[in-house]
C-alpha cells in the first residue's frame, strides 16, 4: 500500500483526473445545511467538509426510483428496461457509507443475485475521505473507524488540513497513473478525531442484548414518540425493503412496472389483502428496525447492520436517537443481570 | 457475508419479470374463488412442489402471490384458485379461457416431500387454506401407495363457501380417504359436522411416532390447531404449517414478507413448528 502527499489545493485537479475513469459523483452542498451526493460538473463545487448527506450512496445502486418494465395494456406484453451503468467514480466517501454498500452488497447478491444492482455497483470505483465526527456520528461502536479503508480504491486523509492519499487497490494506482500532483511519503497517524456520540458495549455484545429486550418497556416509550414518517428508514445506508408498483398513463394503453423505496415504520408495510396486518402496532415496527439493524441478520453474518451514519437520528423529526435505545436496552440489561446476581 | 467478487455476471438474475401464461380453463366455484387452469410457454413445466407459491401479475395492477392448488404430479398445466379479496384479484376475477396471465415462480418452500414418504398425512385446512393443501392432496392420492393413511379435515365458515366440492365427493367416497368436512355456520340442508376444525381434532385415532400434520388456514387457526394436535400428544417436529404473509418480491429482497428475521418466502411458506416457536411474530 502506497501513501501520497496531495495539497488541499489540488484536490479539484485530482477529480479532474478521476473524471477519465468514469462518472464522478461526490457530495455537494444543498441549500444552507444540506449534503448531497452529485454528478460533478465543476470540481471546485465538490465539497470535503462535509457532515453526511441526506441521502445516503445506496441510491446510486438501488435508485429512489427505478422502472422495471414497460407495458401495453392493449397487447398484454411488456419490454425489460435494461440497465446499462457507465464506469463511475464516487469520490469523497465517508468510511461507514462504504461498510454500508459492503453490507447492501450481501442483501441484494446473497441468495437470488439481482443483476440490476450487480450491474450498478460492479461498474463503481471508490474514492474515501476522512470526517470529523459530529454530534451523530457513532461509527466507531459499530466497529467503523474514520479511517476504515476497506472497499475503497483510494483515500483520503486529512493531515493538517491537507491530506494523505492511500492507494489500495490495483484499479486505484491505474486512476492515479500519470497524476504528477502528489508525492510519496510516510503515513501518519491522525490523532484528535473524537466520536461524540457511542454506544457502551462493544457491537458484539449487542445481539446477547436484543436476544432479551424483545418485550423490553423500552419500545413502548420508542413508540410513544415515534410518528410513523418512514424517515429512518429511507435515509439508513443499509435499509433495502422495497415496494413495486404499477403506472398506467393516462392513455391508458401503456404503463410501466417500477420499484420504490418502502420502509417497515409504515403502517401498512406488513399488511396483506383482506386486511391482516403482521405488525399492526407501531411498537412491533420500532422494535423490527432496530432487531433489523442489531439482531436477525448479524446473528448470520457477525456484523451489525448499522454504520453508524446517525441519519435516522439526525433526521428523526420526533428526536428519536438510535444508539440512545440501545444504550437504554443496555442499561435495562445490566439491571436484569444485578437483580439476577443479587436474588443468588 | 456475500462480496461483489464471490459474483460471477452469469450468476445473477432478471428477478421481477413473468413469464405470460395462458389461462386454459377458468371457472368461478364460489361467490369469492375462481378457480383457473394454466400453461406455461412452449411445454414448459412449472416444476413445483406442493406448498410452493407463484407471483401472480396483471399490468396495470401489479402483483400478489398466491399458492398452486394443483399437484406436481399433473402434468404440462398448473392450477390456482384465487379468493376475490383485493385489488388485484378483483381484476383477475375477469380472467378467462385464453386470457394471458403473467406467472413468477414458483417460490419458497413446500412440503418437505421426502420426509413425508411412508407416513400417515394428517391435512388440516381452514377455508382458502384447502387451495395449496390440494396440491399435497392429490399428490398423495397419485402416488397412493407410497404414503400411509390420508385424513383431511376440512372447515368452512358456511357450506356454500366449501371449495372444491366435486373432489370433496370424491375423496368421501374413496376407501383410502378419512375427509371430516365442517361449517361454522350450518344452512338447513347442512347434515355434517357443526362447529370450528378444532372439534374434529380430539376424536381422531392418530398413530402419534408415523403422523405428519399439515397445517394451512386464516392466522387465527393456526395456534388453536397447534393446541390441539399437542393437546393429542402429537411431536412438534411432525406439524407443518404454510403462513401467509405479504410476499411481494418472492425472492427474499423486499422485506414485506419478515418474520423477526426469517423470509417467509424464502424459508416458507411451509415451515415446520420446531422452527416458528422462537420466532415471536410468527403465530
Amino acid at each position: 500500500m502506497e501513501c501520497f502527499s496531495l495539497l488541499r489545493s489540488d484536490v479539484p485537479a485530482l477529480i479532474d483526473y478521476l473524471g477519465d475513469f468514469g462518472e464522478v459523483i461526490a457530495p455537494h452542498g444543498k441549500g444552507d445545511v444540506s449534503y448531497s451526493f452529485e454528478v460533478v460538473r465543476d470540481s471546485s463545487d465538490v465539497v470535503l467538509d462535509y457532515t453526511r448527506t441526506l441521502l445516503p450512496l445506496k441510491k446510486m445502486f438501488l435508485p429512489p426510483v427505478e422502472k422495471l418494465m414497460g407495458f401495453s395494456l392493449k397487447n398484454g406484453s411488456y419490454e425489460q428496461e435494461d440497465v446499462i451503468v457507465a464506469p463511475r467514480v464516487f469520490f469523497g466517501v465517508h468510511s461507514y457509507e462504504m461498510q454500508s454498500i459492503l453490507r447492501l452488497d450481501h442483501s441484494m447478491l446473497s441468495g437470488s443475485a439481482e443483476s440490476n444492482y450487480f450491474k450498478r455497483r460492479q461498474s463503481s470505483r471508490f474514492v474515501g475521505i476522512s470526517f470529523e465526527p459530529d454530534e451523530f456520528h457513532f461509527s466507531e461502536s459499530v466497529g467503523v473507524v474514520i479511517e476504515e479503508m476497506e472497499g475503497f480504491d483510494l483515500f483520503l486523509n486529512e493531515v493538517d488540513g491537507d491530506f494523505q492519499l492511500y492507494v489500495l487497490t490495483d484499479s486505484g494506482q491505474g486512476m492515479l497513473n500519470g497524476f504528477d500532483k502528489i508525492n510519496l511519503t510516510e503515513p501518519e497517524v491522525v490523532e484528535g478525531r473524537h466520536f461524540k456520540k457511542k454506544i457502551r458495549y462493544h457491537y458484539n455484545r449487542l445481539p446477547r442484548v436484543f436476544q432479551y429486550a424483545y418485550h423490553s418497556d423500552v419500545w413502548a416509550d420508542v413508540a410513544s414518540r415515534c410518528v410513523g414518517c418512514g424517515a429512518c428508514t429511507l435515509t439508513c445506508p443499509t435499509c433495502f425493503c422495497f415496494d413495486v408498483q404499477d403506472e398506467v398513463e393516462v392513455t391508458a394503453e401503456d404503463g410501466m412496472r417500477q420499484r420504490s423505496w418502502d420502509s417497515c415504520m409504515l403502517s401498512t408495510f406488513a399488511e396483506v389483502a383482506g386486511g391482516e396486518n403482521f405488525r399492526e402496532k407501531t411498537i412491533n415496527r420500532t422494535r423490527h428496525r432496530l432487531y433489523r439493524k442489531f439482531k436477525y441478520i448479524t446473528d448470520e453474518e457477525g456484523l451489525p447492520w448499522c454504520v453508524g451514519c446517525g441519519r435516522c437520528t439526525a433526521f428523526c423529526p420526533a428526536g428519536i436517537s438510535l444508539p440512545d435505545i440501545v444504550n437504554e436496552l443496555i442499561q435495562e440489561d445490566e439491571k436484569a443481570q444485578y437483580h439476577r446476581t443479587v436474588r443468588v | 457475508m456475500k462480496r461483489l467478487q464471490d459474483v460471477e455476471h452469469h450468476e445473477t438474475e432478471d428477478l421481477y419479470y413473468p413469464t405470460m401464461c395462458k389461462v386454459t380453463g377458468a371457472k368461478q366455484i364460489t361467490e369469492m374463488e375462481k378457480w383457473y387452469e394454466l400453461e406455461m410457454p412452449d411445454g414448459q413445466s412449472l416444476g413445483h412442489s406442493p406448498g410452493q407459491f407463484v407471483e401472480v401479475s396483471a399490468f396495470g395492477i401489479g402483483e400478489a402471490p398466491i399458492s398452486i392448488s394443483s399437484s406436481p404430479s399433473k402434468n404440462g398445466k398448473f392450477e390456482l384458485c384465487i379468493r376475490q379479496v383485493g385489488t388485484l384479484t378483483n381484476v383477475l376475477k375477469n380472467y378467462e379461457t385464453g386470457d394471458m396471465m403473467g406467472i413468477r415462480g414458483p417460490f419458497g418452500k413446500g412440503f418437505p416431500m421426502e420426509k413425508l414418504f411412508g407416513k400417515d398425512i394428517l391435512v388440516v385446512a381452514g377455508g382458502i387454506g384447502l387451495v395449496p393443501l390440494r396440491s399435497l392432496i392429490n399428490y398423495v392420492l397419485d402416488n397412493r401407495k407410497d404414503f400411509g393413511r390420508l385424513i383431511i379435515l376440512y372447515g368452512a365458515k358456511t357450506p356454500s363457501e366449501l371449495l372444491f366440492t366435486d373432489e370433496l365427493e370424491t375423496w368421501k367416497d374413496r376407501d383410502d380417504v378419512e375427509l371430516h368436512v365442517t361449517v361454522d355456520q350450518p344452512d338447513e340442508t347442512w347434515e355434517g359436522n357443526t362447529g370450528v376444525i378444532t372439534t374434529l381434532i380430539p376424536s381422531l385415532d392418530l398413530k402419534l411416532n408415523t403422523t405428519i400434520a399439515a397445517i394451512t388456514g386464516p392466522p387465527v387457526m393456526y395456534k388453536f390447531v397447534v393446541m390441539s394436535l399437542k393437546s393429542k400428544q402429537l411431536p412438534d417436529d411432525q406439524i407443518y404449517l404454510s403462513l401467509e404473509r405479504r410476499m411481494k418480491c418472492g425472492v427474499g429482497k423486499c422485506g414485506h414478507c419478515q418474520i423477526n428475521g426469517v423470509y417467509c418466502c424464502q424459508d416458507g411458506p411451509v415451515f415446520n413448528y420446531v422452527d416458528l416457536k422462537p420466532l415471536e411474530e410468527a403465530l
